[in-house]
């Protein structure tokens, strides 16, 4: 069966991946035409405004001619990407060369756009009815604090017990339906059986939020149709958002019912802060949901790094998050917790639980130096040499064995049969091990039946 | 199968991680940390230790330390109040680790008492560290220092006119220990006891105590202002001086005492006229740990002991001391070659005349001239308990006769606790000072040495020196060498146990891995190097194949001089391989590699010792800064053959560097795969034979006994008695011990033959 393969891309890629039909009708809303657009590497931006007044399809080798010779990649990726979007649609003509020309669709849209502006469904409510709004602080602290609840709950069966009541409580104000799709894919459930993190699960902790809300999103569209939602209404729904402007008040009755329906969802995620006012209620779209298409795995929008690695092995982190104490002690032995310092030490065995659970050393490396504190972040390695390469020695130790099922033969009648069935394994290409004198040998497993039959045919 | 060999490599832990354990108002014996507790350690370590309900202060950014209810206190080092946060921790806590950004130290009842032994009072200590605090001090914490210090600094043991007094500003306490047996037998009543035995002398000192900790912190002086105390006072019997001592220690009435000596106003000794030269400038943490010593009052000394890195430079810290304290100076060395290297400290540093100073050893009787002079002699001439020859016997009458201003003591961490306390018994001395690179012993004696020499007074940052470019910036490497099959096989045999040192120091691929390397820096960077073999086996078959010149144990004196002169000066000579015997005390500052192919199981100092071998800093500071970064300028390599017993010890051993901060990297593929029959046993024949001649030659000559983990270089006695061919194959002789060989009780089987060292030994002389 194959795994759900974790790839921390972006939401441009996914809609890359769609369907031509379905690229084609998301078209047809100006406003994904326009985070397209802007989502565009900067050559291949030039290229679809370039040829936005032009009807008729230029060949490959004009554009070519367009770029410098030491350009050429640059311009081959550029022309990748519109192609996959399906904003350059691929023309063979005549003589057989191929030509590009914009979607028309999509080149309808944006010259309106350019022509007459573009303006959302929906405005800001005025703030006198409004009257509170959270300030752009609250509103970050609470992104944070919605995530922390949202990835605990992923993790619910492994972090529950470890995580106070109180967040327990905030727990349960997920809908059973997002849980479920949140777990799928991390926990193993087995009947009977406390949920377990999967190999998937704990990568997903080591990834950054970015990489972790991408993935929830992904996961949250690809099931949407489960949930009675049409794909396209919620990538629409999910672009047109990141148009809104951060902090400000939108109306919820300018949704339709399948989008009030999904931004309480998304509320759970931390995209947008839901109030009440007295007669109306509003939602509040938060950076989350405005960076949606732009920069989900930009690391620019990344938090700041609290963690220290010393020579020692010694690590110190600068955090008051439970959460990131229990990712922390998925690799290493915490010791000490302090109101604002997590003090724990990388050791053998603190990472062979790791290794054990599924997590390799690049993840570790990897999420040791993503996270490492501004105060070290500078310093090349800004995680010691001796202290990464011995998390991957350690590693490789564990890899110079090799565990192959295998079976022992022995009291062979005669040193005919046994040199007779020796022969027969390693033509086979199952002889493991030999030993002439005690007249034993090891065979592997898979060929276990095959041996008995030969076997069997030798009496 | 391939893992089969490895014993359980220990992971790099951390050296007290779980001195948290320790319930902080029970005294635990802190500080020192036996290697077993590496095992002991394991899974119940898991348990968390959550101080999370400590109440952050609002402006805890700008300060830069935690400090948790067991003791342990975390520092920043980025914080712009490091350093003053610095120099007060290390006067009040053990440093567990002290790496680039974070420090670890523990508060100990010991650290608490050497403390309030310079001065600093049980208030001072709670507000300072109160200020310094990112959080409210734990209730814990400020109890523990109040149980710790509330009886220390209160008895003072005063020499005066050869005679010893206990003095106290605070009669009630005197009175609680004359109520100790032992103390009140150890009692002289004066002979006119005209108010009863109840009576102390009353007389008024110049006192100490601490300024006010609001200036703590703006200036980071530990200073201390004067003011006149009245102070009560008996008398005890010299020989009983120890006793006393022991009973006031904090296991027993809890009444450390500090000792202090008063050298401006004794009139009674004779000064000794020498200064330090003009050139002579002590460093900013030579001058630190001197200001430790004498406080800000001047003519004041205290007792203890300093800890700085070799090549620091820490006789100059000694000459300096004696130059302040203007009294009789009597130095002890570990061997006679340290000897000289301290009379020639003495010139090099000081004014003193060739008629100030004699040195005092087996072989160099120099007689004392004038009434006030410097002595350098060993601890075993001192403390030998068996005949000595008449010259001897008059020189330690005159030692034992003198009131000594300064006892100056070297490598402290080497002699074993009941040879201090022979010397001590032995000299009258006002003040010890006690100088170490390394204040780790596998075994607990350093609990001994706090109250045979007196509290740590200070202890220098590693890392801080080398920023500094006062010592040099050293690359470690650990560098694997996989076992050859065949050399593996014989390993794992069970008939081979004898020979299992052997079979792994002598792995074909760890000596092509030396070869390599010697190479390397002798083609490549012209460097000096020094090759360590403590299995002499080993050292002989390396240093013969690869026609080098060594030094073991029974090597001649002028060998050793001829070889080592070769060495500084010869453009050929650039390698030389030592036996245990370089461990300590050659001086060879030329030398700027090391490499280690065996070694004394699992001895953390063994390792700082010899990495303290190339310490020196090369050059001046701005030469070696000259590409922006300070490059490494020298080296440090560990061959280890990997899944042997050695990847065990090798983690072991490098705790204690790696705690100061430095950090082993692991290499894993030398020499270079490309690397042909231009290196020595590249052919399988030739490592078969190599093979075969490690199994042929007898367990006698290859079959290190596996020792304990640890033995001090003095406490291997121990295991030379029970193995004979030990001492001859290690390398071991001479040095510390040899001069203990003609104790025929010690060692009924050693050797007949007179084992040389650096100078010449005559067995008949003592």
């Amino acid at each position: 069966m194959p795994q759900v393969r974790i790839l921390a891309k972006n939401f441009m890629d996914m809609v890359a991946a769609l369907p031509a039909t379905k690229l084609d009708k998301l078209y047809e809303n100006p406003f994904i035409c326009e985070a397209v657009l802007r989502s565009l590497p900067p050559l291949a931006k030039k290229y679809a405004l370039q040829l936005l007044f032009i009807d008729s399809p230029i060949s490959a080798k004009t554009m070519e001619g367009w770029v410098l010779a030491d350009g050429i990649s640059k311009h081959r990726v550029a022309i990748d990407r519109l192609l996959q979007l399906r904003v350059f649609l691929e023309e063979i003509d005549r003589k057989k060369e191929s030509t590009y020309k914009l979607n028309p669709k999509f080149q309808g849209n944006i010259q309106k756009y350019l022509v007459y502006g573009g303006s959302l469904p929906r405005q800001p409510m005025p703030s006198n009815v409004t009257v509170r709004l959270p300030t752009l602080e609250d509103l970050e602290t609470y992104v944070l604090e919605q995530w922390e609840v949202a990835t605990a709950a992923i993790n619910q069966g492994f972090l529950l017990q470890l995580i106070s009541s109180s967040q327990v409580e905030k727990l349960t104000s997920f809908s059973a339906s997002m849980m479920k799709f949140f777990q799928r894919g991390l926990l193993s459930a087995r009947e009977n059986e406390a949920p377990k993190l999967t190999e998937n699960g704990f990568q997903f902790l080591l990834m950054d939020t970015n990489a972790q809300l991408w993935y929830i999103i992904r996961e949250y569209i690809s099931t949407a149709e489960d949930r009675g939602v049409e794909q396209m209404d919620l990538i629409s729904f999910l672009l047109e958002l990141s148009f809104h402007t951060t902090g400000e008040a939108y109306n919820l009755n300018t949704l339709t019912d399948i989008q009030r329906s999904v931004i309480k969802d998304l509320a759970n995620l931390g995209l947008v802060k839901l109030q009440q006012g007295r007669k109306e209620s509003w939602f509040i779209p938060t950076k989350l949901a405005t960076n949606l298409s732009v920069s989900l795995s930009d690391s620019s929008a990344r938090k700041q790094g609290f963690v220290v690695v010393e020579t020692n092995f010694r690590m110190y982190s600068y955090s008051t998050s439970k959460l990131h104490c229990e990712i922390l002690r998925l690799f290493s032995r915490i010791e000490y917790q302090l109101p604002n310092l997590i003090v724990g030490a990388i050791t053998k065995e603190s990472l062979y639980s790791a290794f054990e659970n599924g997590i390799n050393s690049d993840q570790i490396i990897s999420f040791l130096q993503e996270n490492a504190h501004p105060r070290v972040a500078e310093r090349i390695p800004a995680v010691p040499e001796n202290v990464t390469d011995q998390i991957r020695l350690w590693e490789n130790d564990r890899n110079r064995v090799e565990m192959t099922l295998a079976h022992v033969y022995e009291d062979f009648p005669s040193k005919e049969v046994f040199e007779a069935t020796c022969d027969f394994a390693r033509d086979m290409g199952g002889l493991l091990w030999e030993d002439t004198d005690k007249k034993r040998l090891v065979v592997r497993g898979e060929y276990h039946q095959d041996m008995k039959d030969f076997l069997r045919r030798q009496k | 199968m391939a893992g089969h060999g490895e014993r359980g490599r220990p992971s790099k832990k951390h050296k007290t991680s779980d001195h948290h354990r320790n319930n902080p108002v029970v005294v635990p014996d802190t500080d020192i940390q036996s290697d077993d507790d590496d095992n002991a350690r394991g899974d119940s370590a898991a348990k968390k230790w959550d101080f999370t309900k400590l109440e952050l202060k609002a402006d805890h950014a700008n300060r830069p330390l935690w400090a948790c209810a067991d003791g342990r206190i975390f520092l920043e080092t980025f914080s712009p109040l490091y350093k003053q946060a610095y120099d007060f921790l290390i006067a009040i806590a053990e440093p567990v680790c002290r790496p680039e950004s974070m420090h670890e130290y523990n508060l100990t009842p010991h650290s608490l008492y050497a403390a309030v032994s310079v001065g600093l009072e049980t208030e001072t200590i709670v507000a300072v560290l109160n200020k310094l605090s990112k959080t409210k001090l734990p209730k814990e914490m400020v109890d523990f220092i109040h149980a710790s210090t509330a009886n220390y600094g209160k008895v003072k043991l005063v020499l005066k006119k050869n005679r010893y007094f206990v003095e106290s500003p605070f009669p009630e306490v005197l009175r609680t220990l004359l109520r100790d047996e032992i103390i009140s037998q150890s009692r002289i009543v004066p002979p006119e006891g005209s108010q009863g035995g109840d009576a102390f002398t009353i007389s008024k000192t110049m006192g100490e105590i601490e300024g006010r900790h609001d200036e703590l912190l703006n200036e980071a002086d530990l200073a201390a202002v004067v003011e006149e105390k009245e102070t009560h006072s008996f008398e005890i019997d010299p020989s009983k001086v120890e006793n006393v001592k022991q009973r006031c220690l904090p296991n027993a009435l809890n009444f450390p005492m500090l000792e202090e000596y008063d050298f401006r106003n004794d009139t009674v000794n004779p000064d000794l006229n020498v200064e330090l030269k003009p050139q002579a400038q002590p460093r900013p943490y030579q001058e630190k740990s001197l200001s430790k010593m004498f406080g800000n009052v001047a003519g004041r000394a205290r007792s203890g002991i300093i800890v700085l890195p070799c090549g620091a430079g820490k006789s100059l810290v000694g000459v300096s001391a004696a130059c302040r304290i203007r009294k009789s100076c009597l130095c002890l060395a570990t061997n006679a070659v340290s000897v000289d290297q301290w009379a020639f400290q003495f010139k090099l540093w000081s004014t003193i005349r060739d008629d100030q100073i004699c040195r005092f050893t087996s072989d160099n009787k120099e007689r004392f001239r004038g009434n006030a002079s410097v002595v350098v002699t060993t601890y075993n001439m001192v403390a030998f308990g068996g005949k000595r020859s008449e010259e001897s016997e008059k020189i330690i009458e005159e030692i034992r006769n003198r009131e000594w201003g300064l006892l100056l003591m070297d490598e402290v961490h080497v002699v074993p606790a009941h040879m201090f306390r022979k010397v001590i018994s032995i000299t009258k001395s006002h003040c010890k000072l006690g100088l170490t690179a390394t204040l780790v012993r596998e075994d607990e004696r350093i609990t001994d040495l706090n109250f045979l020499i007196g509290p740590k007074l200070y202890e220098a940052n590693w890392l801080d020196l080398v920023k500094g470019g006062f010592i040099a910036n050293v690359q470690c490497a650990e560098v694997w060498c996989p076992m050859t099959k065949e050399f593996f096989a014989e390993y794992l045999k069970k008939e081979n146990s004898k020979k299992k040192q052997a079979l792994y120091v002598m792995n074909p691929n760890k000596f092509r891995a030396c070869e390599f390397l010697i190479k390397f820096h002798e083609q490549q960077r012209g460097d000096k190097i020094i090759v360590f073999a403590d299995n002499l086996f080993a050292l002989t078959a390396y240093a013969l194949k690869l026609n080098k010149p060594m030094i073991y144990g029974s090597t001649s004196h002028q060998e050793r001089t001829r070889i080592l002169h070769q060495f500084k000066h010869s453009p050929n000579v650039n390698t030389v391989f030592l036996s245990k015997v370089g461990d300590n005390s050659i001086d060879i500052p030329e030398a700027n590699v090391i490499i280690q192919i065996s070694s004394h199981a699992g001895s953390r100092r063994q390792e700082a010792q010899r990495l303290g071998r190339i310490l020196r800093a090369k050059g001046k500071l701005q030469d070696r800064m000259a590409g922006g970064k300070e490059e490494y300028n020298a080296f440090f390599y560990s061959l280890v053959s990997t899944d042997t017993q050695e990847m065990y010890y090798s983690t072991k051993r490098q705790q204690f560097l790696i705690d100061q901060g430095y950090s082993f990297k692991v290499i894993t593929s030398l020499p270079p795969s490309d690397s042909g029959p231009e290196l020595n046993y590249h052919s399988q024949e030739e490592q078969l034979g190599l093979l075969n001649q490690v199994l042929t030659a007898g367990d006698e000559a290859v079959g290190l006994e596996q020792l304990e983990v640890d033995v001090d270089d003095i406490a291997l006695l121990k295991a030379r008695r029970s193995v004979g061919s030990m001492s001859a194959m290690s390398g071991a002789n001479g040095m510390v011990y040899m001069e203990y060989k003609y104790d025929p009780s010690l060692s009924p089987n050693l050797p007949t033959t007179p084992i040389h060292t650096f100078t010449p030994f005559k067995p008949n002389i003592l």
